[in-house]
């Protein structure tokens, strides 16, 4: 579970504004734990200025901050050309907080209490965003896509998949080597916002597994004990 | 001091309401009794100046068909019975208004002879003056015959009313101030009953209701209502409490779990092996989130409860809703062996609504079918209209709930006996029933098959009228 920069080796670092210091505590132990260079700041006028001064990958930033609340923090970045990425932290779950939080111009928003595995596979999300979707073909190790046909084959094999699957597949392809959670393929596959009561999304990627990574193949689709799903090739 | 303070208040109320109802109830006695009276003496008045005039008009016409001879005959000697009865003056004039027979011998002042009716006030030599109906027409050889009638009749009944109302209203006015006391005493009697009661409530009495009478009047409808507003607002209260217990003991045993498994780790008689730690940490934090995700529903529930506005609301297909859901519980329907189907009909059901709030409510909806369906079962999503309402039926051939049990379901943490094992917050359908109130919709639960041992239950939602369809 490492996250190489998009550029290889420079460091990636990232801005955590959070006020609660035992959270900001756990975040910034975890994240310096997988070699990223977190600079933690407390109130919200720090963040800001810290957010327009230096330069970052990716903020996490809370929404209930002293000084300036988390939302007027990443609209004036905004206002000011900054275009660092944000993940917002709340500890209100509620839909409308979550669309007010990425109109004020965040792109993802996190409810706590969340697990790390979370917020770390959201960050990653975060820093490798897909940045060409006009690709019509994908391609991640044997499996190759393509999105005119709709067809998929793995080396020589042709894939049937149900549309769903497909829809799922992409979705994947699309981040090979990333973590997704759970909660990130509903929200992203199926458009989700809620918590089903069952393993509906281990159900999924264990139909699609079997079609994928046939008996006898190498494995693509990854399930990671305690955080989600990943789909990567060795080669 | 207590008792003074009642007795002042008494008083007051004497003073006040009591008292003003009684004279406001003997004022409206007293008008209507004026305005009997009055119609009475009109009334009479016309009915004695009508009779008098036929009377007169009847005499001339007899009178008239006369020979003169006859006629100067009849008038003189007041020969017949009418004319000594009902006609109290009769006369024959010249045309020049000179007396020539009859006991009439001076020409009323003001009379024309035109054959109309006249009043004339006759003032005697002695005795004082009163009125007459003369009438007067011209017989066939030249004179003028004159009958009149006296309305002394009519002045003796008036008078005699005049007395009797006058001797009359005294004893009624003093009856209506007592019954109009009476009867405001009695009906605030029960205002102060009532008062009394609501009172008792304030202070913490929820148990406490308004008197509840044997009439069926406006105050006992009141009482009524009050008392069924009280029922509601106990029952709620009585769901909030156990409501609150059940919050409590659902998150107390997790944690309660939490706790113990911890305590073991930390100090069990011997230290345990990394892997052995990790489990016991792995156990606490899926207890833990358990816990959140009680919390989570809860803070859902309130949120969906309070949410007036619906800024999010927008036309829905239905079918589109349905596929949706299809898409993504299918596989695992598949996986517990279960038939799942999504019927849908070709026309188009659209309904307002949210979606986010529309997938959540049929994905609690068939999460549930699917958990409580065996395997070898069947859970089946419909879209159909029932009248002008469009509406999404859940069915399957599980368990089934029994009828008494119903509405509780729907209750927070409601859970049944024969489901205590299966896992979930016990707030799915809670949520349902939240998210179709916002929407005005409704949610009956029905057998799916009657009269099968495997009944299975169906939820159907019925949505309010819509503009789309």
């Amino acid at each position: 579970m490492t996250v190489t920069s998009l550029d290889g080796a420079e460091e990636i670092r990232v801005l955590l504004v959070e006020d609660d210091t035992d959270i900001a505590e756990e975040i910034s132990a975890e994240l310096k734990s997988r070699d990223f260079c977190v600079t933690v700041a407390e109130t919200g006028s720090a963040g800001l200025e810290q957010a327009l001064t230096g330069q970052y990958n990716v903020m996490i930033v809370d929404r209930m901050l002293p000084e300036l609340d988390g939302l007027s923090l990443i609209e004036t970045v905004r206002q000011k050309g900054g275009r660092t990425p944000v993940l917002v932290l709340s500890a209100l779950g509620a839909v409308d907080d979550r669309v007010n939080g990425l109109k004020a111009g965040g792109d993802d928003y996190l409810t706590k209490p969340f697990a790390m595995v979370e917020l770390i596979a959201r960050i990653e999300a975060l820093l490798r965003r897909p940045d060409d979707t006009r690709q019509t073909i994908l391609r991640v190790g044997p499996l190759t896509m393509d999105l005119i046909d709709r067809t998929v084959k793995r080396d020589d094999r042709e894939i049937e998949l149900l549309p769903r699957e497909f829809r799922l597949l992409e979705y994947l392809m699309r981040r090979p080597g990333q973590i997704l959670t759970r909660a990130m393929l509903l929200e992203e596959v199926w458009n989700y916002r809620f918590t089903p009561q069952t393993n509906l999304v281990d159900v999924h990627i264990g139909k699609l597994r079997r079609k994928v990574d046939a008996p006898g193949e190498q494995t693509l689709i990854h399930s990671i004990r305690g955080a989600g799903f990943t789909l990567q090739s060795s080669d | 001091m207590l008792k003074k303070l009642l007795q002042s208040d008494r008083l007051a109320l004497f003073r006040t309401a009591r008292f003003k109802l009684g004279l406001a109830f003997a004022l409206a006695m007293l008008g209507t009794i004026v305005v009997q009276f009055s119609l009475t003496y009109t009334q009479m008045t016309s009915f004695e100046f009508r009779r008098s005039g036929q009377v007169l008009n009847g005499e001339m016409k007899l009178l008239l068909a006369m020979t003169p001879e006859h006629l100067e005959y009849v008038i003189r000697e007041r020969a017949t019975d009418d004319l000594r009865l009902v006609v109290n003056e009769a006369g024959i004039f010249t045309a020049s208004h000179q007396p020539i027979a009859g006991e009439l011998r001076t020409w009323p002042d003001g009379l024309v002879a035109d054959g109309k009716l006249h009043n004339i006030v006759m003032e005697p030599e002695e005795g004082s003056p009163y009125t007459l109906r003369f009438l007067a027409a011209r017989t066939p050889d030249g004179h003028i015959l004159v009958l009149g009638r006296s309305l002394h009749v009519l002045d003796e009944q008036k008078l005699m009313l005049r007395h009797a109302s006058l001797v009359t209203l005294v004893p009624i006015v003093f009856f209506a101030l007592l019954a109009g006391t009476w009867l405001s005493h009695r009906a605030l009697t029960r205002v102060k009953e009532m008062h009394e009661a609501v009172d008792l409530i304030m202070q913490g009495d929820i148990h406490e209701r308004l008197p509840a009478g044997t009439q069926q009047d406006e105050l006992q409808r009141l009482a009524g209502s009050v008392n069924r507003m009280l029922d509601r607002l106990e029952q709620l209260m009585r769901d909030m409490r156990s409501v609150g217990n059940d919050i409590a003991h659902d998150l107390r045993t997790p944690l309660a779990r939490v706790r113990v498994g911890l305590e073991r780790a930390l100090s069990g008689p011997q230290a345990l092996s990394a892997e052995d730690l990790r489990a016991v940490i792995e156990r606490a934090i899926g207890n833990l989130d358990q816990c959140f995700s009680i919390i989570t529903a809860l803070l859902r529930l309130t949120e969906i409860d309070n949410s007036k506005g619906r800024a999010a609301f927008a036309k829905i297909d239905l079918a589109a809703l349905v596929y949706d859901i299809v898409d993504l519980y299918e596989p695992i329907a598949e996986s517990e062996g279960i038939e799942f189907l999504g019927l849908c009909p070709e026309k188009k059901i659209s309904v307002n609504g949210d979606r986010d709030l529309l997938i959540e409510m049929l994905g609690n909806l068939v999460d549930n079918a699917i958990k409580f369906t065996p395997a070898g079962g069947r859970v089946r999503i419909s879209v159909s209209m029932t009248g002008h309402h469009p509406f999404i039926a859940v069915e399957d051939t599980g368990i089934g709930i029994q009828p008494d049990e119903r509405q509780a379901v729907l209750s927070r943490f409601y859970r049944s006996d024969k489901s205590r094992h299966i896992p979930g917050s016990g707030l799915g359908l809670s949520l349902v029933a939240s998210i179709l109130r916002l929407h005005n919709a409704e949610l009956k639960i029905l057998d799916a098959q009657p009269g099968r041992p495997e009944k299975g239950v169906c939820f159907l939602v019925i949505f309010p009228v819509s503009d789309f369809v």
